[in-house]
Formats: structure tokens, C-alpha cells, sequence
């Protein structure tokens, strides 16, 4: 028997006296949407804390189609932080969804967001907080549908058993004919194994149960997943698409929350797809095709957001928003419109070769945070062989408009571990550090130099699936080590603050990119071993996952620094975000030879094939330039 | 900091209530909030000059996490006048209902700040009592008694060693019997500069004095949001009222209602928040 719907929330009000933050807890913000009364309900959870989580745009836009639908309701859940999930533990409180304080596991549909392979222990710990059992095979007629979303799905295998449904690609629509599709099932009696083969025949649904791995031919030791025999299933999941964008609603947020986050904004997601093709990049190739808002939408959305929701920052949220045809004129429109409002605006990142310095005039305002550029790479040989399409020229001209447009806090992003990588790529790292160093002191006038700060974030590569890279092997973490060691004694400027991601972290993260199957034991037993939050660096333990491993006989050295061979079936090959393998291979060569490939957008056809697999097309508003 | 443009301000100063859930709100969160409702209000709020600019508005004393209100008052500095009524119709069609606002008026620009006019607060705390613990209202007031004559009540607040002066902070108290194992204390407390009385440390004082003769406690109390006690299992706290004194000592509230409404008063300096 499934559990009640009911609120259970004096059960849980106990227990805010012992807990941090209690209110990621307390919910009953502005702007919720949910209702009690609807006869199909959906939980969605993000595998994080609260404030890690409320922020997360799909989920926002989710919620907002389902809760227009007649008869669903959706509301949402997040994991409880350690103390608290301990403190429900031992007063038998199961996990609560957020709106109605009703158990999870009396909802219909529980779905996850898939936002990194870090979040895998954290699906565990919801589930059985839940009272959920883990394995989608050990789940009861009457217990809910779990299903999981979101950009993180293009290798669903090392998490294929956890869930009973994969959806692949974008979710507004896809969300919808899923729901009614349960709905239906359950409303006709159906078994549990038929409203899964029902959900298969959702365009984009990945129903793991109906699949299973075969190591016939050349493959991977993890072998690769096909239809199980006498199944009705596709051999290949094309992701979704929304080929509209512009139709669909540019405010989907509406909940105002009352704690603190780190993103605690009005986001508009101005464009979606990025066509610059980064060959390391799995988002720019999963988004694609390019698709933008129109500036009338932008800022009416703008206006409209910031006065429902009463925020005092927007931030024009996208993969590149500097790419975006109009953004320059958007940036100045919105600051006109915001003026002694004490309202900022701002955007995620910034594109090097397209920041100016009218655009550095327009973000953030008066209030000037800190900018983050991304050069990936230390030398213009190794920019080419990831076709990150950046000069040093780029570089200096972008800090230079930053420096002197009152900037002073300057972050430069790079990876370590690249293909082909030496010595002197780390050593270009360092010497690009100082040289924007050396800038920032050159163009900050003598009083004000106090403020400067350079600082450079390195994180490891992760070879991932549907990319150029794909079949890379990561960097050794102990040579990752030297590396990292050689750049912080490269760089001149002791002023210029080095970081570095964990390696251990990178190790896991790998393995989970490139794994199949075979890891979801492995999964398991980290979890079991009190794995959660490995996202959360201080919460990381690799000794949980090696002892795990050792259990399953599995070397995770082996699984993430092995390379694949080029004819090999791969472990993730029947999902995909519509590029042609021929794509990739092309793309993984023109790399080893540091050739570039031109941005679609902006010239010709490139041929990534996703456009007349998914029927799709770039969908641009102005000239990019 | 200079004042440029503010050439025309209003000072609208609103009571509210914090209810239900959201008594757990930290008071950076619940600042965060009502800053919010303000702007979802559409009022024309005042903005600071200078680096980082936010709205002028002025909070009364921090409520601890977890103790709700019936009383708590914000001012709210506007470039135009918007009547009081429409305004208090707006903050409510924009505030949850556990921030539900209850009146508005205006008041001159250059009165004291909130936590420096507000002097006394009222409290209301019931508690419900271990089963075995045979304390009645009578016994609560003794025990209130005899903690005053000690005069003080030593605390740790965070790695800070303070003391609470209850003999200066405690005006008044009286206790009642709610119903079968809960009692009501009411309290009238003063605010000062130093601070006021954190009900929860009294609390403290009195599951100390309630322990069993020879029982160990670790260490001295320490001030929290929300306290674990031994032989108060639960309880809640509720500031019910917060008033200003004036010179006869007399208490007149935050929003003199009962006086007219000051027709709204335009200078040309303002001192800033």
C-alpha cells in the first residue's frame, strides 16, 4: 500500500530546534503553485540541499507547466542536509515533499533532477528516506513512478537501475505526456510493467527495465545496452527538443524563497544551445540547436519577473548570453528601465571574444562583483585542439575593458588533463595569469591597487559522453597532482591566487562519465558506506568508494583512465542528444591534428547532424557577429 | 555618506505580524523577505547613494529563530506619498499570510530609528511541562522570584561569556494555568542598548532550577534559536507587543494610531539610516 497524502508536518517541527538553516525546511514561500486537491500528483526533488536546488531553472519550468495542467498537481522536494536526515531517521519521518508536507513516497511521480555524476549517492539517500525501495526492480505495483531529468542523462547507465524512466533532452512537453501517460495506465488497472512499456513510447523516455547490456563485438568492458528481446522499444533515444523556444514561457520562476541562496535571483533564460562547439563540452553539444529570445521578450519578461517575484538582481541566464545577436542592446534597454531601482544586472559568464567594453559598462551596474572568463586552455595550441576559438589578443582585451571599467576582481577558469596537454600548456596557465595580472596593475590607478585580485581556477577533465572526447581517458590522478603542483610553482605573482579542483573528486566524477552498468553496485556501496553530499568537497570521501569498489572487483582507476577504442560500441550510444558518431570522430580528429571547426551560428553547417535528426534548427533573432 | 537627491522622503512605518512557520525566519532572512514584499508591492521605495545600493528601511529589534510576533514594525522610506490605506493594501496583497501587515501611517522623517524609540517588549510563553514535573502557575511565579533576587543569569552567547540582567530587563510577570501539564508566562521586558531579555535564557534558568537535586549540567546555558530542554518539552514564545515610553513613563505604541495621522512632512537633509 502506498502511504497517505497528508501533512505530516508536525512531525517534522520537532526537529528545527536541532538543525541548521531550519528554514530549508519550513517552505510556504511566495509564489507556490501547487494543489492539495489535484487527483495526480508529481514530486520533483533536486539531489542537493534547499538552497542549493530552489535556484535550478528546469525545475522551475517543469513545475510551472505541470502546475498549469488540469488535474496535476506538482510540488517539490530537496534532501535534508546530515543532521537533519539523521534527526528524521531516528523519529521515523520520511522524506516530506515542500508544499504539502505529504510523505514522497505518496506521490505518483517522483522525479529527480540529474544536474551532475555527482549527485548519484544523493538519489540513494532521497529514495530511502523516502521509504522508496532503490533498485526500480524492487519497487511494488502501488509504489510511485521514479523517473529522473535533466543534463546530466547523456550516459544513463551507472544510474539505469535506480530509475524507472530515463527522459532524455528537454522537459516541458515531455513532462506533460509522461504524467498523463501514468495517469492513464493507472486509471486502467495497468501492471507496473506495462505503464513502463506505456512510457517508453513517450518521445525521449529511456525506460532502463526494458533494455539490458550485451558484450557482443566490439565494445567497451562495459559492454553497451540494447532493446531486450520481444520489447517495442527504440534501439536509439533521441532526446527532445523544444522547437519553439519563443513560445514558451520566458518567466517560469515564480517561488520567492525566504532563505538565503547563492543564486537568489530572477533568472531569464535568454537563449539556449551554444553552437561554438567546445570539443570537451557535453552541455554544447546536448543544447543544440541555438535557439534566442527576442529583445522585446527578454526585457518584457524582465519587467514582468521583477515585478511579480520583487527581486533585486536578474540575471540573463543562457550557456553563452554574450553570444546572444542582441545582447548589447538588451544589457542597455534593461539598465535604462532599472535605473534607482537598486536592481542589478548580471550574467553568468563571460565570452572572451565577444565581452566589449559597452558591455562592461552595462553589468552589474554600480555594484561590481567579480567577472569570469574562461580561456580553458593555457597555450593557443591546446585553445585549438578543444576548439575553444580564443587568442591571448581576446584575453587582453577583455580584462583590459574589465580593468578599466572598474573591475578589479578578475577569475580565470581552466582545465588540467586536456588530450595532449605537456608541461608547457601548464606553464601557459601561469603566464597568462601574470600577464593579467601585470595588466590589472598597468591600468588600475595607484590608489585603488589594493583591490586587485587575479585569480585562477583549475578544474581536471572529465572525458564525457556525446563529445569529441568521448573516447579519452582521464589524466592519471597523480600525474593530475604533478601538474597542478608545476602551475602553482609557474606562476610569478604571488598576488595571483591559485585553485584547484580535488583530483580524488575528478577520480569518481570519471568513472561515473565513462562507467556503465557494472557501477551501479558500486554506487550502492559508497552510499552504504555513508556516501551523500559528494558534491560537497568537505562531505567527499574517497575511501568509501574505493572500499565499494573493491567489493564489486571493480578498478576505478582502470574504468576512468582506460581509453577507448575508436569501433567500440559504447556504453551510452543509445541515448543521444542527435549528433552523428561521424560528427564526433571528425571532431576528435580535426583535435589531434589542432584544427579548428567555425562556430554554426555564425558561418555555415558544420554537419553535427542534430538538426535533421531531431528536426530542429537555430533559431537567431539578429546578425552574430 | 551624501544625500544628493533626496530633496522629498516619506516615512512609512507598517506593524506586521510573524506567524506559524515562518517564527523560524533568521532575521537577515527575514529582512531579505520583506524587502521583497515591498517590492512585489510596487511602492515607490527610497535607495541608498553609494557603492551598493538597497532599500532604505529600518527593522525593529531581531527576533530570536523560532519565537513568533504579533507586534514587529518596519519603517519604509518613500520618494512619493501613497496614501496609508492604499499603501497598507498593496504590502498586504504582497506579504505571506504569516507576515500579514496590520497598519500603516506615516510619521515625521527625522523620528528616532525604531530599535532606538522601542524600550519594552512583551512576551508570551507557554510551556508544556515534563509529565512528572509538578510545577503549577503559582510554584512558575515563585521560581521567576527567586531568579530575579539572584538578579543575574550567566550565558554563553556564540564563544562569548554575557550575563542576562533580569532585575534591570524584567518589568513585570505573571504566570497562568493554560490547561493540564501547560502554563503561560507573561512577561514585560525592556530593551536597551545592551539588548534585551532573551526569554529562552530564563527558560534555561528555570529547567535548571526544576532538575532533580545533584543533577549535572554541561557547562553554562547557551543562547540558541531554539533551546532543547529536559523538563520542557516544548514550548513557544511569542513577543505580543513592543511599545515606546514616554517621558512619564507611560507606553505608547510604534504606530500611534489613536493620535491623527501626521500629514506627511517633506525635508530637504535627511540623515541617513
Amino acid at each position: 500500500m502506498r502511504l497517505a497524502y497528508e501533512d505530516r508536518f508536525s512531525e517534522l517541527e520537532p526537529l528545527l530546534a536541532r538543525v541548521e538553516k531550519p528554514s530549508r525546511y519550513i517552505d510556504h514561500e511566495w509564489g507556490t503553485k501547487s494543489d492539495p486537491a489535484a487527483p495526480f500528483r508529481v514530486c520533483l526533488i533536486y539531489p542537493d540541499v534547499y538552497e542549493v536546488g530552489l535556484p535550478n531553472q528546469g525545475i522551475a519550468i517543469l513545475y510551472a507547466v505541470l502546475n498549469q495542467q488540469e488535474g496535476i498537481s506538482c510540488e517539490r522536494g530537496y534532501v535534508p542536509w546530515i543532521d537533519m536526515a539523521d534527526a528524521m531517521r531516528a523519529a521515523h519521518v520520511p522524506l516530506l515533499s515542500l508544499e504539502g508536507a505529504a510523505p514522497v513516497a505518496s506521490f505518483d511521480i517522483v522525479g529527480f533532477h540529474v544536474p551532475h555524476e555527482m549527485a548519484v549517492t544523493n538519489y540513494l539517500e532521497a529514495l530511502d528516506l523516502a521509504g522508496i525501495p532503490l533498485l526500480s526492480a524492487d519497487r511494488a505495483e502501488d509504489d510511485p513512478i521514479v523517473i529522473a531529468g535533466g543534463p546530466s542523462v547523456y550516459n544513463p547507465e551507472p544510474v539505469a537501475c535506480f530509475f524507472d524512466a530515463i527522459m532524455i533532452g528537454e522537459g516541458e512537453e515531455q513532462i506533460v505526456e509522461a504524467s498523463r501517460c501514468v495517469e492513464r495506465m493507472r486509471a486502467s488497472g495497468a501492471s507496473r510493467i506495462d505503464i513502463l512499456r506505456a512510457l517508453a513510447h513517450v518521445g525521449g523516455a529511456y525506460v532502463p527495465a526494458l533494455y539490458e547490456v550485451s558484450h557482443e563485438g566490439p565494445c567497451t568492458e562495459h559492454g553497451f545496452t540494447v532493446p531486450r528481446a520481444g520489447e517495442d522499444v527504440p534501439d536509439v533515444v533521441y532526446k527532445r527538443v523544444v522547437r519553439d523556444f519563443g513560445a514558451t514561457d520566458p518567466v517560469p520562476q515564480s517561488i520567492v524563497p525566504y532563505a538565503q541562496l547563492v543564486h537568489d535571483r530572477l533568472s531569464i533564460e535568454v537563449l539556449r544551445g551554444c553552437a561554438r562547439g567546445c570539443r570537451f563540452c557535453q552541455a554544447g553539444m546536448t543544447y543544440r540547436p541555438v535557439r534566442e529570445r527576442t529583445p522585446d521578450q527578454i526585457v518584457g519578461a524582465v519587467t514582468r519577473g521583477l515585478s511579480e517575484m520583487g527581486y533585486e538582481e536578474v540575471s540573463l541566464t543562457s550557456l553563452s548570453t554574450t553570444d546572444h545577436s542582441c545582447c548589447a542592446p538588451i544589457l542597455s534597454r534593461l539598465n535604462r528601465r532599472l535605473a534607482d531601482t537598486g536592481t542589478r544586472v548580471s550574467i553568468p559568464s563571460q565570452r572572451l571574444d565577444s565581452f566589449g567594453v559597452d558591455m562592461a559598462l552595462s553589468v552589474a551596474g554600480e555594484k561590481k562583483g567579480g567577472l569570469t572568463f574562461a580561456p580553458e586552455a593555457g597555450s593557443q595550441r591546446l585553445r585549438d585542439v578543444i576548439n575553444k576559438n580564443v587568442t591571448e589578443d581576446d584575453l587582453e582585451r577583455a580584462t583590459r575593458a574589465a580593468f578599466e571599467a572598474g573591475w578589479r576582481r578578475v577569475k580565470l577558469y581552466f582545465m588540467m588533463g586536456l588530450p595532449g596537454e605537456t608541461d608547457d600548456d601548464i606553464r601557459a596557465i601561469a603566464e597568462l595569469a601574470d600577464r593579467t595580472y601585470e595588466l590589472a596593475r598597468e591600468i588600475v590607478p595607484k590608489g585603488q591597487r589594493g583591490g586587485i585580485s587575479v585569480s585562477v581556477s583549475v578544474s581536471v577533465f572529465i572525458p564525457k559522453a556525446a563529445t569529441p572526447f568521448q573516447w579519452c581517458a582521464q589524466t592519471p590522478d597523480e600525474e593530475v597532482k604533478r601538474r597542478q603542483q608545476l602551475l602553482i610553482h609557474s606562476v610569478r605573482n604571488r598576488a595571483v591566487r591559485v585553485h584547484y579542483h580535488d583530483a580524488d573528486t575528478s577520480l569518481i566524477e570519471a568513472v561515473l562519465s565513462r562507467g556503465g552498468r557494472d557501477l551501479s553496485g558500486v554506487i550502492m556501496g559508497a552510499w552504504r558506506r555513508g556516501a551523500r553530499f559528494d558534491a560537497w568537497t568537505e562531505q567527499f570521501d574517497l575511501a568509501r568508494w574505493e572500499d565499494a569498489a573493491r567489493e564489486e572487483g571493480i578498478d576505478l582507476r582502470a574504468v576512468a583512465q582506460t581509453p577507448f577504442e575508436l569501433e567500440a560500441r559504447l556504453p551510452w550510444e543509445h541515448v543521444s542528444p542527435g549528433v552523428s558518431r561521424g560528427f564526433l570522430l571528425r571532431e576528435w580528429r580535426r583535435a589531434m591534428k589542432a584544427e579548428t571547426t567555425p562556430d554554426c551560428t555564425r558561418t555555415s553547417c558544420t554537419g553535427c547532424g542534430i538538426c535533421p535528426t531531431l528536426h530542429a534548427e537555430n533559431v537567431l533573432v539578429g546578425d552574430r557577429k | 555618506m551624501t544625500e544628493t537627491t533626496a530633496s522629498r522622503l516619506f516615512r512609512l512605518r507598517t506593524s506586521y505580524v510573524k506567524h506559524g512557520r515562518l517564527a523560524y525566519l533568521g532575521h537577515l532572512e527575514l529582512i531579505h523577505t520583506i524587502e521583497r514584499i515591498v517590492r512585489r508591492a510596487g511602492l515607490p521605495f527610497a535607495v541608498t547613494q553609494g557603492f551598493s545600493p538597497h532599500m532604505r528601511v529600518g527593522f525593529t529589534s531581531a527576533l530570536p529563530v523560532g519565537t513568533s510576533s504579533d507586534a514587529e514594525y518596519y519603517d519604509l522610506f518613500m520618494t512619493d506619498y501613497v496614501p496609508a490605506p492604499a499603501a497598507l493594501d498593496a504590502l498586504r496583497a504582497s506579504s505571506p499570510a504569516d507576515l500579514a501587515p496590520i497598519a500603516s501611517g506615516y510619521l515625521d522623517v527625522r523620528a528616532p530609528a525604531l530599535t532606538a524609540e522601542i524600550t519594552r517588549a512583551l512576551y508570551r510563553i507557554d510551556l508544556d511541562l515534563a509529565v512528572r514535573l509538578d510545577v503549577d502557575a503559582d510554584r512558575l511565579e515563585r521560581d521567576v522570584s527567586r531568579l530575579l533576587e539572584q538578579g543575574r543569569i550567566p550565558y554563553m552567547r556564540g564563544k562569548k561569556e554575557k550575563e542576562l540582567d533580569l532585575a534591570g530587563n524584567l518589568v513585570s510577570f505573571a504566570a497562568s494555568q493554560v490547561s493540564r501539564g501547560r502554563l503561560a508566562l507573561e512577561l514585560d521586558t525592556r530593551i536597551s542598548n545592551e539588548g534585551g531579555l532573551r526569554p529562552e535564557i530564563l527558560l534555561a534558568a528555570l529547567d535548571r532550577l526544576w532538575a532533580p537535586a545533584g543533577s549535572d549540567f554541561e557547562g553554562p546555558i547557551v543562547s540558541r534559536g531554539i533551546q532543547d530542554f529536559e523538563r520542557i518539552p516544548r514550548y513557544s514564545v511569542c513577543r505580543t507587543a513592543q511599545y515606546a515610553e514616554d517621558a512619564d513613563g507611560s507606553l505608547l505604541s510604534p504606530l500611534r494610531t489613536d493620535e491623527p495621522s501626521p500629514a506627511p512632512k517633506s525635508v530637504s537633509s535627511v540623515p541617513s539610516l
